[in-house]
């Protein structure tokens, strides 16, 4: 099913900052402990400190899939000119399992946001085979449009994201 | 300007005479400088409270009898020319004929002294300004970057209220498809295929985004709440 303009990702413009408009295919259920990641949730850098568990759908086991985690909001949503920032890369994640069983490219780290209310997005590709996808040099100024495009990934197949702040709030203006 | 700074002057004063005096003196003012006149007394009520700050002085002593000479005044009208001596009051006890003569010699005597020193003191009297004015260019370009972010920060925050609302909505219309609502209507609209439905879904999401998109986060909380209740009811 397309994406309806209502679409809290459409909303959220993750779809258009970060990816463009694509057609959900699989599940992709994303939860921090017991708190399962709905979209523009709100979490504390506290709550999002170790990673969370991933579970895809899809039918085939043949099929793999890439992960990738991404903080379009560096250092700050009103001036993200470190855009995007990489936090977790995980490859060959077989279908209806788990980023368990996946190849972590790039480890995870955790959201934390020193200024302002942040959007960390997880979208899900699929590989066209095994082993084709490689890690960046770099976190910051990732471009997951042109990480697509490079592994042949295409558009997303699933893709969630949250709100995060620091923990005493958002931090508050700072001078640009 | 003028004559309303007269009238207040005649209304302050404890004994109002009814001489023609003051007028004619108003009069002879209006004629030598009026627009100097009036940034004169401007700066005069300017200066006038932070000089009664630091004197201690409000109005009522300068009414009282106590001084009768009102010298303190007058002292505080010749002290920043410090040229000419204070004129000696007229033998009448009044203020406002007391007042009059000193506004008049000042300006008669030194007017360019009495625009610098004015400027002056309005500079000191405007506590908002900046010190090392930068060129308005840059100010208003910063004021401008300043206000365009703010709207962007405030539509970033539309977008997620928005979100939030049409997350419920959405749990709404999941429980109402699903038949758990406690009317009979509503659920024969719905096994009729939702036809009826969707445009009160449709009506209802417009009704929540317009009304509650303009309200706090934990009153519009509360309402879309309440609105969901009693649609769920109906």
């Amino acid at each position: 099913m397309s994406l309806s303009p209502r679409d809290p990702l459409v909303v959220g413009r993750v779809v258009g900052d970060v990816v463009d408009p694509f057609m959900r295919l699989i599940s992709l259920k994303v939860a921090y402990g017991q708190r399962q990641i709905t979209n523009g949730m709100d979490l504390r850098s506290s709550q999002v400190l170790n990673k969370p568990t991933v579970e895809i759908g899809g039918d085939d086991l043949r099929n793999f899939y890439t992960l990738v985690m991404v903080d379009p909001d560096v250092p700050s949503p009103s001036n993200p000119y470190l855009r995007e920032y990489l936090h977790w890369l995980v490859t060959d994640i077989p279908a209806t399992t788990g980023t368990a069983f996946g190849n972590e490219l790039v480890c995870y780290e955790n959201p934390c946001p020193t200024s302002g209310i942040h959007r960390v997005a997880l979208m899900l590709f699929r590989q066209l085979g095994r082993q084709t996808v490689y890690a960046p040099q770099w976190r910051q100024r990732f471009n997951t449009r042109e990480f697509a495009e490079n592994y042949n990934l295409g558009l997303p197949v699933a893709a969630v994201y949250f709100n995060c702040q620091r923990e005493n709030g958002c931090g508050g203006r700072r001078t640009s | 300007m003028l004559s309303s700074a007269k009238h207040k002057i005649n209304h302050s004063a404890f004994s109002v005479s009814s001489s023609s005096l003051p007028n004619s003196h108003s009069q002879a003012k209006k004629n030598m400088a009026q627009v100097t006149m009036e940034e004169v007394w401007k700066e005069i009520n300017l200066a006038s409270l932070q000089q009664h700050r630091q004197l201690n002085i409000d109005h009522e002593p300068m009414l009282s009898s106590q001084n009768p000479n009102n010298s303190i005044f007058k002292d505080f009208l010749n002290k920043p020319l410090n040229q000419e001596p204070p004129p000696p009051p007229s033998s009448s006890s009044t203020l406002h004929r007391s007042l009059l003569p000193p506004p008049e010699t000042v300006l008669s005597l030194n007017p360019h002294s009495i625009n610098t020193h004015f400027d002056e003191s309005g500079r000191f009297g405007c506590f908002g300004k900046k010190r090392g004015q930068d060129s308005d260019e840059s100010r208003g370009d910063r004021r401008h970057r300043r206000m365009i972010k703010n709207r962007e920060s405030a539509a970033r925050s539309r977008a997620r209220k928005q979100e939030c609302i049409y997350k419920r909505v959405g749990a709404c219309n999941i429980s109402l498809a699903e038949g758990k609502c406690k009317t009979q209507e509503t659920r024969r609209a719905v096994e009729n295929g939702g036809s009826n439905s969707t445009p009160d879904k449709e009506k209802t999401s417009k009704v929540l985004d317009s009304s509650i998109l303009r309200k706090r986060p934990n009153s519009w909380r509360r309402e879309a709440g309440e609105h969901l209740y009693i649609i769920s009811l109906s």
